[in-house]
């Protein structure tokens, strides 16, 4: 029973993070119908930067540090991403270009660290293990989880409640209406590639404690971010909350049960919604028609 | 923008269609360039040493599965990113075949084309239903998905792959290993499957195709059922993959999950955007030069292959937006004001 | 006789607006019937609604009898229920004789044959090419629709609605937009169109209206306002009247079509 309630929490944890990076890849979608491919890669520099600012063990003081420089990279990352996308109106060759994106930034990377397997140490003060349920359980984690509850009620009021949110909710549902009323999307299309591409890399120095930081991770990452918004429904933040707590459990639960079968359980639990409901759990419009 | 230019601005890019026109029989211009392409392909092993002759008959393999994914992106309009996992099935299905049932390459090719189409039939529904790019991010999922099944399964040997796998034969003969046999097996495959793909993009489905990438409501106001075409043509496309993956492993013979993963579904993606979508010999081209810098050009800068593709991914997206075929097309097609041009009066009843 | 078409109580609502309230309509075989009704009537709702682009929210759609109301678009095309857009929807990536030679294949059953190249389908492409024929467009066959004129956009789209072997076929605005010669010439097609054709017309024109039209209803607020021959209904007080307070009738339509 025990060892349930700790794969709860460890799929709390992959929640929290997933719903961090999955944020930004689905309102950018819902937004502006670009595919960002290199959500991944703004992820991992985000891992790159806890590998070379906090490395094998710092302090409360150097992890922030890590995570306001990895806000500024991915905000700058997203920012030229946003750019270049832009430059064309075909949305397969907005694609294509996140995806060039995505090969440079990688390879860079690649080049920088090499193609070694890095782990990052959580920081000193919460390196430790408290007792939940009768068995130590990594402090870190737990922050972790807090981290992902304070930010899914910052996006809720961000979103639903300000008059940006309400921009951004009106973009998603229908975007010509809202340039029509001469409200100027660019800035906030660009501000919210930015701020989703921030909150990635944040994720990435998150997850560092937790995931490390090695080439292809990208991939991976942005596979399970993309089975998020897919689960969750497009350019929804619920969806994207929904979708991430969801494959969290379900990642955790089939780590734990099935180590074997982890990666098609999400798979599966995709293809059923995809089956059942074609626009996702959470839709905020219909993207797919039957 | 505005949906309308976002509509007008597509057709624009169609210009560059090679099979515009299906009712348009083959023109003078066709075999007068066909034959002696062939006829070069044929002959390139006699003057060619069997390095460079392994390296063409790759990518006549990657061709194969590029012109899968023209099918879908080109002639239907649906971007995918997903089709190397049907490739990877195919290639599965024929090294499976090689180790456990008959080193015929015959046999390995149906057996590869049937598996190609079944692995697309079955996961293809939930795809079909989406268009543009939703249903990039769909098969993209769906071909990640195969992937970390090739990855994990012990069955296909896992992250090692399959190796092992005896040369190929034809029709009882022996075993072939010299290369230059090996690609004039896999070439004519190649040619056949070009054919077949030619003929589809000529044939009335080929039609029914550029009416559901043209105008789908239209198409359903004719009486089509858009999603159904777009079904038919997803099976399609896997088994011309599936074909294409025997082919990659009749010399090879081997395989892993590395064959059928992100990379190469986005290297036959770009193939298709560098050599024009809808044009058949186009991204045939595109092929050739994708899979040689991804090759060779990177043994010239260090081994940093995946920088050059990404700057080559840039590159092309600004510099020939119509791909190769559109520099050959004409140019300067009249276009009138668009279908919401401002000159006509609107109404809201 | 019974309709060919048929409304029974249509309604169309979205949330507690019904921009289409209890339709009751007949339109008899042959019978070439006009739908007109000033800005906001509801005439392009009502048109989606019967075409079947928009689910109805209550009432029913009969056509040749069978309850239609629930088919969707395709399905009523198939048994011949053809629409035109306001603005023509062609297929601008694909050749004029495309545009055509796709409702034909459609009709002979040959649209997902992909054994032998499109144009050895001798008879679909033969009957293709007489479409154009009859709409004067045979020598534009290798174009592109894209490199159409307006008018030329609304002929094709006029020939590749008779190429799906319609029994009704419903024109969304046809003259929208057009100069006046491109309007002659488009009256003139439809009137040399064969009698048993049943046609279900949405206009501004009036001009066109009552050059064409053998039936009028008229449409206001979502409700049938008048119904029947074009004198009656250009004459009936309560059309004058509903919307007109003491001017005439022509004046509103004029400045309604002429917008």
């Amino acid at each position: 029973m025990d060892t349930y309630l700790v794969s709860v929490l460890n799929g709390l944890a992959m929640g929290s993070l997933l719903f961090a990076i999955a944020l930004g890849l689905s309102l950018v979608f819902g937004m502006m119908d670009v595919l960002n491919l290199a959500h991944g890669a703004v992820y991992l520099s985000g891992a790159y930067v806890a590998v070379a600012v906090v490395g094998d063990g710092a302090g409360m003081a150097v992890f922030v540090l890590a995570v306001l420089v990895a806000a500024a990279t991915g905000a700058i990352l997203g920012g030229a991403l946003a750019g270049l996308t832009r430059a064309t109106p075909h949305h397969l060759d907005q694609a294509l270009l996140t995806l060039g994106v995505a090969l440079v930034i990688a390879e860079l990377l690649a080049v920088g660290f090499g193609n070694d397997v890095h782990s990052v140490a959580a920081p000193a003060p919460v390196d430790g293990g408290v007792t939940v349920f009768g068995e130590t359980y990594p402090v870190y984690r737990l922050l972790v989880i807090a981290f992902g509850m304070v930010l899914a009620v910052a996006v809720y009021f961000l979103v639903e409640r300000s008059r940006l949110g309400s921009v951004i909710r009106a973009t998603v549902a229908d975007r010509v209406m809202v340039s029509a009323l001469g409200i100027n999307t660019g800035r906030v299309l660009v501000g919210v590639f930015a701020a989703g591409a921030a909150l990635a890399a944040v994720g990435g120095v998150l997850a560092g404690p937790i995931l490390g930081a090695q080439p292809g991770l990208d991939e991976k990452v942005l596979l399970l971010a993309l089975v998020v918004v897919v689960i969750g429904g497009l350019g929804s933040v619920r969806g994207a909350l929904l979708g991430a707590v969801l494959i969290g459990q379900v990642q955790a639960l089939g780590t734990a049960l099935l180590p074997e079968y982890a990666s098609f359980m999400i798979f599966a639990a995709m293809a059923v919604v995809l089956v059942l409901r074609p626009s996702g759990l959470l839709p905020d419009r219909t993207a797919v028609h039957a | 923008m505005t949906a309308a230019s976002e509509v007008e601005s597509s057709y624009e890019r169609q210009d560059g269609d090679v099979v515009a026109g299906p009712a348009r029989r083959r023109g003078p211009r066709g075999p007068l360039v066909a034959v002696p392409v062939i006829a070069l392909l044929v002959a390139a092993p006699l003057v060619l040493g069997p390095y460079p002759v392994t390296t063409m008959t790759r990518i006549l393999a990657f061709a194969v599965l590029v012109l899968s994914v023209d099918l879908l992106t080109g002639i239907t309009g649906l971007p995918t990113l997903g089709q190397a996992a049907y490739f990877g099935v195919g290639g599965y299905t024929a090294v499976l075949t090689g180790l456990h049932v008959t080193s015929d390459a015959a046999v390995q090719v149906v057996a590869a084309l049937a598996a190609g189409v079944i692995a697309a039939a079955a996961t293809g529904w939930v795809a079909v239903r989406a268009r543009g790019i939703v249903f990039l991010m769909l098969t993209l999922a769906i071909g990640e998905s195969v992937h970390q099944v090739a990855d994990t399964w012990k069955a296909v040997g896992g992250s090692n792959g399959l190796s092992g796998m005896p040369p190929i034969s034809l029709f009882g003969g022996p075993p072939i290993i010299a290369a230059g046999f090996v690609y004039w097996w896999v070439l004519a495959v190649a040619i056949v499957v070009f054919a077949a793909v030619a003929l589809v993009a000529r044939s009335p489905y080929g039609r029914t195709l550029r009416g559901v990438r043209d105008n789908e409501a239209r198409m359903r106001a004719l009486g089509y059922r858009p999603t159904l075409a777009r079904f038919g043509v997803f099976c399609l496309a896997g088994g011309v993959a599936g074909a294409g993956g025997a082919l990659w492993v009749s010399q090879a013979r081997f395989i892993s999950p590395g064959d059928l993963g992100f990379e190469i579904a986005a290297l036959a993606l770009l193939s298709v955007v560098i050599g024009g979508r809808g044009s058949l010999w186009g991204p045939c081209l595109g092929a050739a030069v994708v899979l040689l810098v991804r090759d060779n050009l990177s043994a010239y800068v260090g081994g940093h292959g995946p920088l050059v593709l990404g700057c080559l991914f840039v590159a092309v997206v600004f510099l020939v937006p119509r791909g190769l075929a559109g520099l050959t097309a004409p140019t300067g097609v009249r276009r009138p004001a668009g279908p919401a041009g401002a000159h006509r009066r609107e109404s809201a009843s | 006789m019974t309709a060919l078409l048929e409304l029974k109580d249509l309604t169309r609502s979205y949330g507690s607006l019904a921009a289409v309230d209890g339709v009751d309509l007949k339109v008899m075989p042959g019978e070439r019937h006009a739908l007109i009704g000033p800005n906001g009537a509801g005439k392009s709702t009502l048109f989606a609604t019967v075409a079947g682009t928009l689910r109805a929210t209550g009432g029913q759609v009969l056509f040749s009898g069978a309850d239609v109301t629930s088919l969707p678009e395709s399905e009523r095309a198939r048994r011949g229920m053809l629409r035109t857009y306001q603005h023509s929807s062609l297929f601008l990536g694909c050749s004029v004789l495309d545009n055509v030679a796709l409702a034909v294949q459609r009709v002979h059953r040959v649209a997902h044959r992909f054994d032998r190249a499109a144009w050895r389908f001798r008879r679909a492409e033969a009957e293709a090419n007489r479409h154009l024929d009859s709409v004067g467009l045979a020598d534009r066959a290798g174009a592109k629709a894209a490199a159409l004129s307006h008018g030329e956009r609304r002929q094709l789209e006029v020939a590749m609605v008779l190429a799906a072997q319609p029994t009704l076929v419903m024109f969304d605005e046809p003259t929208a937009g057009m100069s006046a010669a491109e309007t002659e010439r488009f009256v003139e097609l439809i009137q040399r169109l064969p009698g048993n054709l049943t046609l279900l017309i949405v206009e501004h024109d009036l001009d066109v209206v009552f050059r064409l039209a053998d039936r009028v209803t008229v449409l206001h607020l979502g409700r049938v306002l008048a119904s029947g021959p074009p004198e009656r209904v250009q004459g009936d007080p309560q059309v004058q009247q509903a919307y007109l307070g003491t001017a005439r009738t022509e004046d509103l339509f004029i400045e309604a079509g002429d917008r």
